[in-house]
């Protein structure tokens, strides 16, 4: 028993240890094999907007925001649809069709990227094309195609993570609403999403976080066009030309072509380093949220 | 649930970054012969492979990541043991992956076409010359009725970076590759993803080994010599050395081939082997002499 426990022990702190140095070590040697791109560059590789590589000119700004847009495209149709189905299978559905609406989803989330990308390739392109054909669009590949595209593929994360922040609400909670005179739809309203309110952030931040480290589907249906930067900042039409964004980036051919010369493998390190630290940053801002609501109520 | 899905998410992640991370194995000591590299020597190279799979039980892996940059690059890291490449070895390459003893085995050639959507085709441009593409390339052609096609906007796809039919296209059009101006179009991969994009968009151009123009879909476009002539990508015109835009192909070893690569590539400079190289409308090495 003892021994067992042990083991246990022992082996658990092995393996989290084993993630801790992985994504300490990535981070690490990201930076180190980042570093002759900050020499040169310093603060201008993150704001700099002109990526040729030929010369030698390296501005990651075009590729932050194609990531930025395309993330908040998604999240803008995931987090609705994705809240809304939690608070119907939680507040609305019986309990057995609340458990085949939920791992319906989760069966979702496990679909392979690159299924969601050649979907994308053979229906949404064309889609998003023939739909603004009035609008001076080039092609189907667009940075909203990329992010609808996106919005479909985290909606069961978003989904899933909002039933647990929303289950996580005490029954008696409900029942105290319920004896207060409250219909389910008042209670779900002023009850239930109030108190995961919380949850429900964490699970768009981990929602967003998803989005932004994506590679292949958006690669496939994003154009990959360079030195996108949008002008004015705040405008439509960038949203329907084509883009590029840090993951579509790295996943493209220049990593293969940057490898053995220092400047420009620092710059395509450099943006794994901008994606990694983002898509951290966020994760943990949703993790701590997500535990935020689930602890108030183990105590 | 969700919470176990991260955690099996996680100790899968370790588990496979710590396969990544592993030093590559020698392929050979396990008889698996790993192929990497251009999409266009893929398309014999892999039927060639299913042949030896069936015929001789070889284990034979092929993949097509980074064109032809991927394979040079993956045999010079040694992660591969034969690389596909529809360009030649250059010195900087033969600097950056000093290890490696490249050794070149040409298996046939091919043709860089420019290639448009059906609505340019039928809007009446078959041709281009040298001058009108550099217009295009450097955005100061942007409309098909410039020249002489239909009222419509060029949707230039460029070929990714790295890959052989870029370089040719460049060679030709610049010089050479180093010389083209630094332009930002939409990027295309893989042979595959440029006819999709191109098929399926109006007013589209892009740069295709022209054994893909398979003239009902996408269309090769002639090539305007300077006195005016007419070229077309035709295989006559390709073994003439006539078309300016063709390129060797070739398959990549460290040294020269032995074991598993040699019978593979033995296999591939066979009558059998060139009959395939000849069915992918390539020119073999027979077409050539």
């Amino acid at each position: 028993m003892r021994i067992s426990k042990n083991i246990t022990l022992v082996s658990s702190w092995f393996f989290s240890a084993i993630a801790v140095v992985v994504i300490l070590g990535g981070l690490l040697m990201l930076f180190l094999d980042s570093l002759p791109i900050w020499e040169k560059e310093g603060a201008g590789f993150i704001t700099g907007q002109r990526w040729f590589f030929r010369q030698e000119e390296f501005g990651a700004g075009s590729m932050i925001y194609g990531s930025i847009v395309v993330a908040l495209i998604a999240i803008l149709i995931a987090a609705p649809i994705g809240i809304a189905a939690a608070v119907f299978g939680v507040e609305f559905l019986p309990q057995k069709w609340r458990m085949a609406l939920k791992v319906t989803v989760e069966l979702l989330a496990g679909v392979p990227s690159v299924v969601y990308g050649l979907l994308g390739v053979l229906l949404l392109r064309n889609w998003i094309y023939d739909l603004f054909s009035a609008f001076d669009i080039n092609s189907g590949d667009t940075l909203l195609t990329a992010g609808i595209l996106l919005g479909v593929m985290i909606l069961p994360t978003v989904m899933t993570l909002s039933d647990d922040a929303l289950r996580s609400i005490p029954g008696n909670q409900r029942t105290a609403a319920r004896g207060l005179g409250l219909n389910s739809s008042e209670t779900a309203l002023y009850v239930t999403i109030p108190q995961a309110t919380p949850g429900l952030i964490a699970a768009v931040l981990l929602g967003i976080g998803r989005a932004l480290g994506e590679t292949i589907a958006v690669f496939l249906v994003i154009g990959r066009q360079d030195n996108q930067w949008p002008d004015p900042l705040i405008a439509l039409q960038p949203l329907i030309s084509s883009g590029q964004t840090l993951s579509s980036k790295l996943g493209g051919a220049e990593t293969n072509i940057a490898y053995g010369q220092p400047l420009h493998w620092g710059a395509i390190t450099g943006l794994g380093l901008l994606l990694l630290s983002l898509v951290v940053i966020i994760t943990l801002l949703g993790i701590w949220l997500r535990n935020l609501t689930i602890r108030r109520y183990e105590a | 649930m969700v919470k176990q899905i991260f955690k099996a998410g996680s100790i899968l992640m370790v588990i496979s970054l710590a396969v990544v991370s592993c030093k590559p194995s020698d392929g050979s000591k396990l008889n698996i012969l790993k192929i990497n590299g251009s999409t266009t020597v893929n398309l014999p190279a892999a039927e060639a492979a299913e042949v030896l799979r069936e015929s001789m039980g070889l284990n034979i892996q092929m993949d097509t990541q980074g064109g032809s940059s991927g394979g040079i690059s993956m045999l010079g890291e040694q992660r591969i043991d034969i690389g596909m490449s529809s360009k030649k070895i250059s010195q900087k390459d033969k600097d950056k992956f000093s290890s490696c003893d490249f050794y070149e085995t040409k298996i046939g050639e091919d043709a860089v076409a420019l290639i448009v959507s059906k609505d340019v085709w039928e809007g009446g441009v078959h041709s281009v010359s040298k001058a009108e593409i550099q217009g295009i390339y450097e955005g100061k052609i942007i409309n098909w009725k410039e020249l002489g096609g239909a009222d419509q906007k060029i949707v230039f796809y460029n070929k990714e970076p790295g890959r052989g039919t870029w370089e040719v296209f460049a060679k030709w059009v610049y010089g050479s590759s180093k010389k083209a101006p630094q332009v930002s179009f939409p990027e295309v991969g893989g042979n595959e993803e440029t006819r999709a994009k191109v098929s399926s968009t109006r007013g589209a151009l892009s740069q295709l080994s022209a054994s893909w123009a398979d003239g009902k879909t996408i269309f090769a476009l002639g090539l305007e010599s300077e006195n005016g002539e007419l070229i077309e990508p035709t295989k006559k015109n390709i073994a003439a050395g006539t078309y300016p835009m063709s390129r060797p192909l070739y398959l990549l070893t460290d040294g020269e081939p032995a074991g598993l690569a040699k019978k593979y590539i033995d296999f591939i400079l066979s009558d059998e082997g060139q009959a395939i190289v000849s069915r992918h409308d390539y020119l073999s090495l027979s077409d050539l002499k």
